[in-house]
């Protein structure tokens, strides 16, 4: 790798001679990489489920947890270019919902490609308008999307008549019930984004640019990086891939619905965040995402699993969350000594 | 100088402090002893810990160890209020004012944290009564907000800001840095004023003839240590100072390879006419050629990183004409400036250079990912060329791939933005405060560098407020002042005094400016000012009535005595009217001094040999009275002889 993005400037390997020496190097090195301390974690909260729940650690369920990431991983690649940058996406479950409606309304008339592609066209174009908003005229990231947000929801209604497509063409559900190799479409799909994202964030330039962008934007600028283009071009990504996203859910549902994508902007942020990312850019990586993404889904698949109450469940999750960064906090600031 | 009671116990005593700052151990074993009544300085080369020292005192930074003590009592100061309301009261060399505040809000900002009423119009009359110590009671609006002020003034705003706490002891850390020589007068006058008061004050500079000039006693740093513990002013020369500021082996600091002249000029690389970038440049014009070292200088506030800043495409440019190898180009972003064979070393290094979440050698890579076109990084391509220039900036090599840039020392930092630029061979390289927190030894080799790039056909623009590092590393030195360049010398011509003269700000000059306009206009004569030394003089400002004899000279250049119109007055230097032998003109030479003793040049006053003569001793006493500043307090101080 050319570039170690997640090497915490107190944590580095080159640390000096530190204090406690007491652990082998190895493991300090290891434990220093804030992925590995949220694999851990994922796994520990795998052994408590399969404890708690006979039926979790069954091939269905395992399947189920894949496939219920699909949606919120999709959207956590997205916001993890958005977060990297040091801006934010609220408005990615509304896009969701608005392109949910475009591709339902787009399939009564064209063909499913052309229809998916017309709905991730929208996504990108509403990522442009917010990105341009924020990266060209100065704005701030919180509010702009938080306006789009509230106008890409306002739009899925007026264009649905405020009630769902339900005549979605089943050849759709293809995208998501075709297997390769026993693995659904869907999730052989995620993880093939997930690669690709890894490998543009790592090897490309526009990646590094990202990184760089983030991590201090005035000196990517002095140095005549191509900082507008990077600034914007991860909300079109993350516009394009709500709208992606949506597709699955309507491919399952073989309805759009206006509601669809609600509240998945926290579920994505959430996971970026526990991924290790810093909401002031810079830091973070997508493997983080995509372990932060399977946490959040594990969890509120062993809550189900266990017959916890949905009114619950919001508590408990917040909970998890608040904590898994708490204790995340704490063991950095020892790792760095 | 100023009697320092002998006898009165310390009033502040530090031993042994300590601090490390990420792995940068920025005081290791620093000490100081104030006693009541006295000027202190605090001096030591550039990182020696000066400031660092000055913050723990202040409260801004909590000392790892060491022990502190203010009128014989622990002192150990969490925030700057707890040191203020110990005692101790700081003016900072950046400036920390609030930007949206008023100057009297400024002033009295401390204030704004205690409790109770505020009166406005008693804080006004007090702020008033504070800028007229301080000489400045007109020249700073009270309601003015502190964005709209200058440097100079913002540091005026920072003195008065001290001074209004009242504190026993006073820090003034670097006060004079954007002061023109008359402010610096008024400062000194307080600072007189406030030791006859018994207040304890450590004046921290690096401008050895301030020191000699207001100073009872002095401590020397050097890496974080004190090396000389208080001793008095009066028993050092300037070479005992700088020995101990430096160290021994700095000598061949800013030595030139070869034989000592700068080699020879090659074609004009960069022509800058008539650059305009609102507020602060208005009107700039130089040029580099090949393989010079090209200085800007000028105090801080002229416009000299934002000369640099607008030829880059970081600020909008309105006017100007910019030739790179003699094609026009107008950059209006960075990556077009790189693209064009332009680098730029900011001054701000954490802000404007670092990337901290990216590996050192990305870091220094950067500048290439820019030019770079192409999908992939294309990192692999430039791996050799990367390895030569960490092995020739000796930069350590196993650091390159893991770590953060941060955990590097300033010096090591620098180095790996200097390569950053370098990796893309750029035709002209500007590079701004390169020096500014880098140590010593990684200071010389940066010298070298530079050197060595200029004399592979770089053209090396270099801004140092550091005034020895200019005439030291450049071969020839374009002064700006206000936003404005007035003089284009080569260093050769120059000294420390010299420059700063030429750099005062132009509002300081108004006072010359206006007694030359009266000169020419009651004798019908030319006056100039002029430095003047050995068979060369550089001419500061002139005016000239209709139909008088012209001198030959331009303000802001450098001329030998022969070549101008008054050879035979510029090598008597006598009392009266000296006649030139071609009977062309008649010049009356008249040296001036500040208050304080400061050479500040001649006035010349050149007259037809016909017209009627004043009286010379007259004229003289005239001049004299009008060059002296009228500083308040500043006879006392003046009489003394340094």
């Amino acid at each position: 790798m050319s570039g170690n993005p997640t090497t915490l400037p107190a944590a580095g390997p080159l640390a000096g001679p530190g204090k406690g020496a007491a652990r082998s190097p190895v493991a300090r090195r290891l434990l220093r990489r804030l992925e590995v301390r949220m694999l851990a974690l994922a796994l520990v909260i795998a052994v408590v489920l399969s404890l708690l729940s006979p039926y979790f650690l069954t091939r269905t369920n395992l399947f189920n947890i894949l496939d219920q990431s699909v949606v919120v991983g999709i959207v956590a690649v997205g916001m993890t270019f958005v977060i990297l940058t040091g801006g934010i996406d609220l408005s990615v479950g509304s896009v969701a919902g608005l392109c949910g409606i475009v591709l339902g309304l787009a399939l009564q008339h064209v063909p499913i490609p052309v229809g998916i592609a017309l709905a991730a066209g929208a996504g990108g174009l509403i990522g442009l308008v917010s990105g341009l908003l924020i990266a060209y005229f100065g704005l701030a990231a919180f509010v702009v999307t938080l306006g789009m947000m509230a106008i890409a929801r306002s739009l899925a209604y007026i264009a649905s008549g405020q009630t769902a497509i339900s005549n979605i063409p089943a050849g759709l559900s293809d995208i998501v019930y075709t297997s390769i190799l026993g693995v659904p479409g869907n999730v052989v799909f995620l993880l093939a984004l997930y690669a690709l994202a890894f490998a543009y964030l790592t090897y490309a330039k526009g990646g590094r640019v990202i990184y760089a962008v983030g991590s201090n934007v005035e000196a990517a600028r002095a140095a005549g990086l191509p900082v507008l283009a990077y600034s914007v071009l991860p909300y079109v990504v993350s516009g394009a891939l709500s709208a992606v996203a949506v597709t699955f859910s309507v491919a399952q549902l073989l309805s759009a619905d206006p509601l669809m994508g609600n509240m998945l902007e926290l579920d994505a942020i959430a996971a970026v965040v526990i991924g290790g990312a810093s909401l002031y850019g810079g830091r973070g990586t997508i493997l983080g995402t995509l372990i932060g993404v399977l946490i959040m889904v594990m969890i509120r698949n062993g809550l189900n699993l266990l017959g916890v109450s949905p009114f619950w469940q919001g508590s408990a999750i917040g909970t998890i969350i608040i904590l898994a960064l708490l204790v995340e906090r704490l063991v950095s600031a020892r790792a760095a000594r | 100088m100023g009697a320092a009671p002998a006898i009165s116990p310390p009033l502040l005593v530090a031993a042994g402090v300590e601090k490390t700052f990420d792995r940068t151990r920025a005081l290791a074993g620093a000490g100081l002893t104030l006693r009541p009544g006295e000027v202190h300085g605090l001096l030591g080369a550039n990182g020696a810990g000066k400031s660092t020292l000055s913050k723990v005192l202040a409260g801004h930074v909590l000392p790892d160890r060491g022990e502190i003590r203010l009128a014989e009592r622990p002192f150990r100061a969490a925030s700057p209020r707890e040191a203020m309301e110990a005692g101790v009261g700081i003016v900072m060399q950046e400036t920390s004012l609030a930007p949206d505040l008023t100057v009297v809000e400024n002033i009295f900002l401390p204030e704004l944290g205690r409790p109770g009423l505020l009166s406005r119009g008693r804080l006004r009359r007090r702020a008033r009564d504070l800028l007229a110590r301080l000489g400045h009671d007109h020249a700073l609006p009270l309601d003015a907000e502190a964005r709209d002020l200058s440097a100079a003034q913002r540091q005026l705003v920072e003195i008065a800001k001290a001074l209004a706490l009242d504190t026993p002891v006073l820090i003034f850390d670097e006060p004079t840095a954007s002061l023109s020589p008359s402010e610096v007068e008024s400062l000194f006058a307080v600072m007189d004023r406030l030791r006859r008061d018994g207040h304890a004050l450590v004046f921290v500079s690096h401008r050895l003839e301030e020191v000699f000039a207001i100073t009872d006693r002095v401590t020397i740093m050097r890496e974080g240590r004190t090396v000389a513990d208080a001793i008095e002013t009066a028993s050092l020369s300037q070479a005992d100072l700088v020995r101990h500021m430096v160290g021994q082996e700095l000598g061949f600091i800013y030595a030139r390879s070869g034989d000592g002249a700068p080699g020879p000029r090659g074609d004009v690389v960069l022509a800058v006419e008539g650059l305009r970038a609102p507020p602060a440049v208005v009107d700039v014009s130089f040029r580099v050629h090949r393989g010079e070292i090209l200085g800007l200088g000028g105090l801080v506030g002229a416009g000299r990183s934002e000369t640099a800043e607008a030829l880059f495409g970081l600020r909008p440019r309105t006017a100007g004409r910019i030739t790179l190898n003699g094609r026009a180009i107008a950059p209006r972003k960075p990556a077009e400036a790189v693209a064009l064979g332009l680098g730029f070393v900011a001054e701000d290094r954490r802000r404007q250079s670092l990337v901290p979440d990216l590996s050192v050698r990305e870091n220094l890579l950067l500048a290439h990912l820019g030019a770079h076109r192409g999908f992939g990084t294309g990192y692999r391509a430039r791996e050799a060329a990367v390895d030569r220039l960490v092995a020739r900036l000796g930069l350590p090599a196993d650091r390159m791939a893991q770590g953060s840039i941060l955990a590097f020392s300033g010096g090591m930092q620098q180095k790996v933005v200097i390569a950053r630029w370098l990796l893309l061979e750029p035709a002209v390289l500007i590079l701004d405060e390169p020096t500014k927190g880098v140590d010593i030894a990684t200071r010389a080799s940066i010298y070298a560098i530079l050197r060595e790039i200029a004399a592979e056909g770089v053209g090396v623009v270099l801004i140092s407020s550091d005034f020895e590092e200019l005439l030291g590393l450049s071969d020839r030195i374009v002064v700006l002042s206000d936003g404005r360049s007035i003089a284009d010398l080569p260093s050769a011509r120059l000294d420390e005094a010299k420059l700063t003269l030429l750099a005062a700000p132009r509002t300081s000059m108004a006072r010359s400016a206006a007694l030359l306009e009266g000169l020419a206009g009651a004798h019908r004569a030319s006056a100039f000012w002029a430095l003047i030394d050995g068979d060369g003089l550089i001419c500061l400002g002139s005016a000239a009535a209709a139909g008088a004899p012209d001198p030959g000279l331009r303000p802001g250049e450098a001329f030998r005595a022969e070549e101008t119109r008054i050879p035979t007055a510029l090598a008597a230097r006598r009392d009266g009217f000296v006649d030139e032998p071609d009977g062309g003109c008649a010049t009356l030479l008249t040296p001036v001094r500040s208050a304080h003793g400061h050479d500040l040049g001649w006035i010349g006053l050149t007259l037809d040999p016909a017209a009627p003569r004043p009286d010379a001793a007259g004229v003289r006493a005239a001049i004299k009275a009008a060059m002296s500043p009228a500083g308040t307090g500043s006879d006392a101080l003046g009489s003394s002889p340094s």
